[in-house]
């Protein structure tokens, strides 16, 4: 099953979750995080393991408690920020909410493809999804060195200091989807998951899906409302 | 006792106990000073009662910390410690170092302590909590070098577990961040900013790291659920840790001259630091709950779940009480900068080592796996004293503070800050009683150690089987 | 529906709600290339997302097989965010 010594690196990902305390050896798994399909019978925890999901409910607090401070904020400035929200690349940000969106349908793709034993199918997906990522970071990063290049640092007014902090904030998180997806892409081309066993793949997927969401909100909260 | 070389972890546990009460005794000397403002003046002036005080308590707590490494590393890594020798040496470096520079601060006048140790060749002396002379800090990087040198070595040929690399993880931090003791810029605005790498990043960052691989393990041990769950909060809690620690730097970085986004990035994330706390109270009581025996320690179990609790109340809440910048405006500096000081010192650092202690200490005396049930019961009464006594402390200074702030700072007609101390008195005299109370509990936690300490082992109850999770 | 039975039907349900998602999101980047502003606008901007990011929940997370407390937990987290934002928008456009 899973090799000790990656164990202690990624329990997300190799272990599956513990629901009765049983003797180590005859460990219960809940199917919901086993991954098995069970279409029309309700389940009692989301897919993937629940740490992870502790972990995106605590980042949905920090992202939520930075758009309500962004919100906030803008009600002492409004003109400013309206001002220099123009001065952002809206059709950036369009190609960008494209690609997560396309990143995150490719993870349901792979995580589809998992489900049915299909290492190989499951891999190609989930790195379709990396180079969506990949694509959101190159674009972001284009975005970045134009405004750089302007002289905009976050000292610059307060809107710059929200729209840096915060892109930079979801940006960070968009690297760290893809370091966890990509791990989950390099198990599935070894074939790692199978029918039973695929907690891995449904963990990094819900990850990843969390990014994706954050992004949703921010895109229309930064770039367009006004 | 599983590995023989365990034992190096006795003499800095009894250290660590030793250099505590000497922490608690400045700190009712300063307790007093506060209301009798001569009380030992010119032998003790206050603010060498207070680096006494600081000093012993970060040094103590070193103690503790590396006490607690060596005990559970060995047991982890499943082989015997890589030098006992070079434990015990380094022991007695850092002991004898402390004590001296200890002894340097009470005897001689701070500048000539200054000159004597040649401060002039390297100058770190003259900040809070890092008063050391360059030499002691020397010794203190030389030591913790020792220190990474022996575990790590142990570590890399045995098995290796989370919460021995986190343990690692957050050791290591220490060591590095301390290294900016030794940068002193002269720009005001720097140093002040580059004092908080080693201050914040130690206590709000890889000291939570610690924290969290200390009580992981004492829980494992005593509670006997599955090691995945344990490891798997662990690397939850810390995550949350150092995302939240990290940037939230910035909740010291307000009012000392750095550009103001600092205000809007230092409350944001530190505003949610208190998350990692929350989390590890849900977990230790969550294992404590899920547990599989009832381990003969009741006490170890007690203060586990004491510090979980404590930790939050005295780092999460108090400390999200000051945090927010519009708020630190009026309180910066105040006593309820002191209030937060206390609770979360003793709720986070000083509980879990006490905590490590309650629980290894049995083993490394001798006996099978717990002090008898007289122990015990002496050492939960100590518990009780002196972590209530420390809430009746931080209500009081809480108290005095919201006072000051208001007075001095916050009414139509500001009073000056002597004036304002004048009309909180009653509030330090009541600290100081609970501070009494608190030196009495610390004198029962150690009456627990001897008493009993003949009598048989206690015997552990079985848990019910365990219902569906 | 389940996501495991794509012989089933024409169009995957999940590919169907990716095409929602994307019409959704070319119509918030229209309204902001046309430079369309006012608290009317504003809000229905945020609706859009709001429900995008409810669609993600539901159909990408996987809640919409999930019962009890978890199945909410996106939603709830978009209602917060929602009402701080709708609530600091409608403010600035008071004053």
């Amino acid at each position: 099953m899973s090799n000790a010594k990656l164990a202690i690196f990624l329990p997300f990902v190799e272990s599956a979750r513990v629901v009765s305390m049983n003797e180590k050896e005859t460990i219960v798994v809940d199917t919901a995080s086993a991954g098995v399909a069970a279409p029309d019978a309700l389940v009692r925890y989301p897919p993937g393991d629940l740490a992870i999901w502790i972990f995106i409910l605590a980042e949905l607090l920090v992202f939520g408690v930075f758009f309500s401070s962004y919100a906030f904020n803008r009600m002492n400035h409004v003109e400013l920020f309206n001002q220099y929200q123009a001065t952002l690349d809206r059709d950036a940000a369009l190609i960008n909410t494209l690609a997560l969106l396309t990143s995150s349908y490719f993870v349901i793709r792979g995580v589809v493809a998992a489900r049915e034993g299909n290492n190989r199918l499951c891999a190609h997906w989930i790195w379709g999804a990396v180079a969506m990522g990949g694509v959101f970071l190159v674009v972001k990063s284009a975005e970045y060195s134009h405004h750089i290049g302007a002289g905009i640092s976050l000292s610059t007014n307060e809107f710059y200091m929200f729209y840096l902090s915060l892109t930079f904030f979801h940006f960070m998180h968009v690297i760290l989807g893809m370091v966890i997806l990509a791990a989950v892409a390099v198990k599935a081309g070894q074939g790692g998951y199978s029918r039973e066993d695929h907690v891995g793949v449904e963990t990094g997927a819900s990850y990843w899906h969390m990014v994706d969401l954050v992004w949703l909100i921010l895109f229309p909260l930064v770039y367009v409302m006004r | 006792m599983q590995y023989q070389s365990q034992s190096v972890a006795k003499p800095y546990f009894i250290a660590a106990i030793g250099l505590f009460v000497g922490q608690i005794l400045f700190g009712l000397i300063m307790g007093l000073q506060y209301v009798i403002g001569d009380f030992m003046f010119p032998e003790i002036p206050f603010n060498v009662a207070r680096m006494v005080h600081t000093n012993l308590l970060i040094v103590w707590l070193l103690f503790g910390f590396m006490g607690a490494t060596y005990y559970l590393v060995p047991e982890e890594a499943e082989r015997e410690l890589f030098s006992p020798l070079l434990a015990h040496l380094m022991f007695w470096i850092f002991l004898i170092a402390g004590a001296l520079t200890v002894l340097g601060y009470l005897l001689v006048p701070y500048a000539t302590l200054a000159e004597l140790t040649h401060n002039e060749l390297l100058p770190t002396m003259g900040r809070e909590f890092l008063e050391q002379p360059t030499i002691t800090k020397l010794g203190i990087v030389v030591v913790a070098l020792a220190f990474l040198f022996n575990i790590g070595m142990t570590i890399l040929k045995g098995r290796k577990t989370a919460i021995s690399l986190v343990l690692l993880i957050g050791l290591l931090g220490l060591a590095v961040f301390f290294l900016f003791a030794f940068y002193n810029p002269d720009n005001l605005a720097k140093d002040k900013y580059y004092w908080w790498f080693v201050v914040h990043l130690w206590v709000e960052g890889v000291w939570e790291l610690i924290l969290g691989s200390i009580l992981a393990f004492v829980l494992i041990k005593t509670t006997g659920v599955d090691r995945e769950v344990i490891e798997k909060w662990l690397y939850v809690i810390i995550a949350m840790a150092l995302i939240t620690g990290l940037v939230g730097t910035g909740h010291h970085f307000y009012w000392i001259g750095t550009p103001e986004y600092w205000q809007w990035w230092g409350s944001i994330f530190s505003a949610l630091e208190p998350i990692p706390f929350f989390m590890m109270t849900v977990f230790a009581f969550n294992m404590v709950n899920r547990r599989r025996r009832n381990h003969p320690n009741k006490a170890a179990v007690l203060w586990a779940m004491g510090t979980a609790v404590m930790a939050f109340l005295g780092a999460g809440v108090w400390g999200f009480m000051h945090t927010l910048a519009p708020v630190n405006y009026y309180t910066h500096g105040t006593q309820i900068t002191a209030a937060h000081g206390h609770m979360a010192f003793y709720g986070a650092y000083v509980m879990i080592v006490l905590t490590m202690i309650s629980y290894a200490m049995p083993m490394l005396r001798g006996r099978e796996a717990a002090p008898s049930v007289r122990s015990q019961v002496l050492e939960m009464w100590s518990f009780w004293l002196m972590t209530v006594s420390m809430v009746f402390i931080t209500l009081f200074l809480t108290g005095a503070g919201i006072l000051q702030v208001y007075l001095q700072r916050f009414s139509d007609n500001p009073l000056p800050f002597m004036v304002a101390q004048d009309k909180v008195e009653l509030f330090y005299w009541m600290r100081e009683v609970a501070g009494v109370v608190f030196l009495i509990g610390l004198i029962v936690y150690i009456a627990s150690f001897f008493v009993g300490s003949r009598d048989p082992e206690p015997v552990a109850g079985a848990v019910e089987p365990a219902a569906a999770a | 529906m389940s996501m495991t039975e794509p012989t089933r039907q024409l169009i995957r349900p999940c590919t169907l709600v990716y095409a929602v998602l994307v019409m959704l999101t070319v119509a918030t980047w229209a309204i902001g290339r046309l430079g369309l502003s006012g608290l009317g606008v504003a809000m229905l901007v945020l609706a859009f997302a709001l429900f995008k990011g409810h669609l993600i929940g539901d159909w990408f997370m996987g809640l919409r097989g999930v019962r009890g407390i978890w199945r909410w937990v996106i939603a709830i987290w978009l209602m917060f965010c929602g009402g701080l934002i709708s609530f600091a928008f409608i403010l600035s456009y008071r004053s």
